[in-house]
């Protein structure tokens, strides 16, 4: 058998193979609402050239593999839908490579695929710079490549892609390619550092990653604003862009994830905001900056355009414990959310990004399908980059009708998405809940262009077959 | 009310630590602030930022190589102002230089250079020895009050009210009068990070340089290290595939029922 010639490979023989059924369960689901698909065996590489041996001996014996990360998709990134798959797991590739004194030379630093966000920013702290990326999970630095990751703070610093310099994979060839430098930019040969990102471990395994960093910022204060409806909350965002105020961190919680929220932050004892007696749509708002004063104008700016909106109880802090407490819980919405239904596990995620003219539109209509549809479904999102997720939690137990209307509400978002010129998905991947959208999206020409780059890249069809494109 | 903050160079809490022949490793192994050294220091630099506490100024006191100054420049990226780095080869890590020695060094500087000192902060324990007796020593050599495992430092009149964490549970004490030295505990606060601009400007802070030998202080050794070494290796476990096998186990192999 595969394991067997894995086994005898006296090269790989410090690589870890573990079949335990409970270690296969967790690395054959993320965090979604896709069922586990458990993949045969799990490997555990130490380094590139292990991953080159293990890609081509699966090349050479078609058996499919998956790179792990954390396991924090939520679009079925690492089901193993086909049962031979090996997982691949990169959990052993954690160096940082920060100098012994301590010191950055420059605003970059490579890192093993396997290290966390939180993890690189611990090692970070004494050198006065942070790694911005925040997608709401503690995602592999590899994994937030491979799904094109961002989080709140996007906005400002952008999406992985803006914040990495390069990186180093493996091909299912067992070829180690070297993509981008460590220069700032560059125009050398073709953009091998864009096209691994969001690729989901279609196209091979990503080993090391040069990220950029930004230094952290002197001055911050957090703001709420609480607005009568979504529609003047999205326009009040969208003058602040106007003003070209520089906001860190921009995001837009309806209703229902205001009264998640306050749950969550009710239960979890800390932090005090004043929101006022009911749950209204309400923005919240990070700015930063080198001085207070500069910090101040633009909250002072802010709060007048707010205004103009029908906003009402600004409110700002600056004090660290309390802002921190803000994104903590803003951070925890998923959970809060799935809490909303009581024995809740699971939810279905959506995840469409449209023009900021459209954002308004497309999230109110959204939220009068959960109305409509009688479901639970808090909607609350990126508003500075047009990015919003609805969370419809499932509890086990739900009957055929409540998971088809939950699956509607998704599906008719994405269509009046893709109709609008905007993306099925913002920042979570395609994985293959998605995969049925990207005709439409792309159309012919498109998805040709990407069937011809897998085929010429892994024609064994071996990494992470059944996801983002079939060929 | 002058703070002197105790601030000492361990090897990172996230390195996973490696025996040798003479001990732990430390070539080429990330070295740190000691955790609860950073959060004297924000302990101190909080009082400073408390316009009540009228903090004349926060100095930041290390024992080590040359590289403690890296450690110091840390300390002073957070707020504190200047910095005295007493230069020392000998190992800090309860290898060769040990609490004592360093106590009685802390108690040099505060008698012989630093007079006027209204407060010591230190951390309630290196990482590297886990010893917890700098503080208590010093206070002791003193003849000043202590309280240590400071979980909350409120001012107090002309003296202190301190929050101490026990296993039974937090203690109330009441420092009346400085000066006095705390140790202080994972849960009174959490340690800012430097922003660039304040790591730029601890780059042109002054640190005070000293040898260990020129203070009147014996540095050898009170207690000797017999041997160092690694806990032995967690046996692995096994999976039993049904109960009536883990029924088996536990009364045959592991002893555990009748």
């Amino acid at each position: 058998s595969f394991l067997d010639s894995l086994r005898s490979n006296a090269d790989l023989a410090h690589v870890q193979i573990n079949q335990n059924k409970y270690d296969l369960d967790s690395h054959g689901r993320g965090e979604g609402h896709h069922p586990c698909a458990p993949p045969s065996a799990i490997l555990v590489p130490t380094s590139a050239h292990d991953v080159s041996q293990i890609l081509s001996m699966c090349n050479k014996h078609k058996v499919p593999i998956i790179p792990f990360g954390a396991g924090t998709s939520v679009e079925g990134h690492v089901s193993a839908l086909n049962k031979e798959s090996i997982s691949l797991d990169m959990k052993k590739f954690k160096k940082v490579d920060l100098p012994i004194d301590g010191i950055l030379e420059d605003a970059c630093i490579e890192v093993g695929a396997g290290v966390t966000r939180h993890e690189l920013n611990d090692h970070l702290r004494h050198t006065g710079m942070k790694f911005m990326v925040d997608p709401g999970a503690d995602a592999s630095i590899g994994g937030m490549v491979a799904c094109g990751a961002s989080g709140t703070t996007a906005v400002k610093y952008g999406t992985m892609r803006e914040n990495i310099l390069g990186l180093e994979c493996v091909l299912p060839d067992g070829t180690i390619a070297k993509c981008g430098t460590k220069a700032l930019k560059s125009s050398a040969g073709y953009d091998l550092t864009s096209l691994m990102t969001g690729s989901e471990g279609t196209l091979g395994v990503i080993t090391k990653v040069t990220v950029k960093l930004h230094p952290i910022p002197g001055h911050v204060i957090a703001a709420i604003c609480e607005f009568d409806s979504l529609h003047e909350a999205a326009e009040a965002v969208a003058t602040m862009r106007m003003c070209s105020i520089p906001v860190e961190r921009c995001e837009l919680l309806d209703e229902s994830s205001m009264d998640a929220f306050r749950r969550y932050a009710a239960s979890s004892g800390d932090g005090k905001f004043e929101l006022g007696a009911e749950n209204k749509p309400t923005l919240f708002l990070e700015f930063t900056g080198s001085s207070e004063a500069a910090v101040r104008e633009q909250v002072t700016l802010t709060e007048s355009i707010c205004d103009d909106f029908g906003g009402s109880n600004f409110e700002f802090k600056a004090d660290e414990s309390e802002r921190k407490t803000l994104w903590k819980a803003r951070h925890n919405l998923y959970y809060a959310s799935l809490a909303l239904r009581k024995g809740a596990t699971d939810a279905v995620l959506t995840d469409a990004c449209v023009p900021l003219s459209k954002f308004a539109d497309i999230i109110t209509a959204t939220v009068k399908d959960v109305k409509d549809f009688n479901l639970v479904g808090p909607c609350f999102g990126h508003a500075g980059d047009g990015n919003f997720h609805c969370i419809l939690p499932i509890v086990e137990g739900d009957d055929d009708d409540y998971i088809a209307k939950i699956h509607k509400v998704n599906d008719n978002l994405i269509r009046r998405t893709i109709d609008v010129g905007g993306t099925c998905t913002g920042e979570h991947g395609i994985g293959y809940g998605k995969l049925k959208y990207l005709d439409s999206q792309y159309g012919e020409g498109g998805i040709k262009f990407m069937k011809e780059l897998k085929k010429g890249i892994d024609p064994n069809n071996i990494m992470n077959p059944g996801k983002v494109v079939i060929i | 009310m002058k703070i002197l903050v105790g601030v000492k160079r361990v090897v990172d809490y996230a390195v996973k630590v490696r025996v040798g022949a003479n001990g732990v490793e430390l070539k080429n192994v990330k070295m740190s602030l000691n955790p609860f050294c950073e959060i004297a220091v924000e302990a101190a630099v909080r009082l400073k930022e408390n316009k009540a506490a009228s903090v004349s100024e926060v100095v930041a006191l290390s024992i080590g190589p040359k590289q403690c100054q890296e450690t110091l420049r840390t300390a002073m990226a957070m707020g504190c102002d200047r910095a005295i780095h007493i230069h020392t080869d000998l190992r800090g890590d309860y290898m060769e230089l040990q609490s004592d020695s360093v106590a009685k060094l802390f108690q040099k500087v505060i008698e012989e250079k630093e007079k006027d000192v209204d407060l010591v902060l230190v951390g309630k324990q290196a990482i590297d020895s886990d010893c917890g007796q700098v503080g208590p020593m010093l206070a002791g050599y003193l003849n000043w009050p202590q309280a240590t495992f400071a979980a909350k430092i409120d001012l107090d009149g002309d003296g202190l009210m301190v929050e101490r964490e026990t296993d039974q549970g937090t203690e109330t004490i009441k420092i009346a009068k400085l000066p006095a030295v705390v140790s202080c505990d994972l849960r009174l606060n959490e340690p800012r990070y430097a922003t660039l601009p304040n790591i730029m400007k601890a780059k042109k802070k002054k640190i005070d340089q000293f040898q260990a030998d020129e203070f009147d202080v014996d540095l050898t050794a009170k207690n000797k290290v017999l041997e160092v070494f690694e806990p032995p290796a967690r046996k692995e476990g096994i999976t039993v595939d049904n109960v009536n096998q883990l029924i088996d186990k536990l009364k045959n192999e592991a002893g555990l029922l009748q």
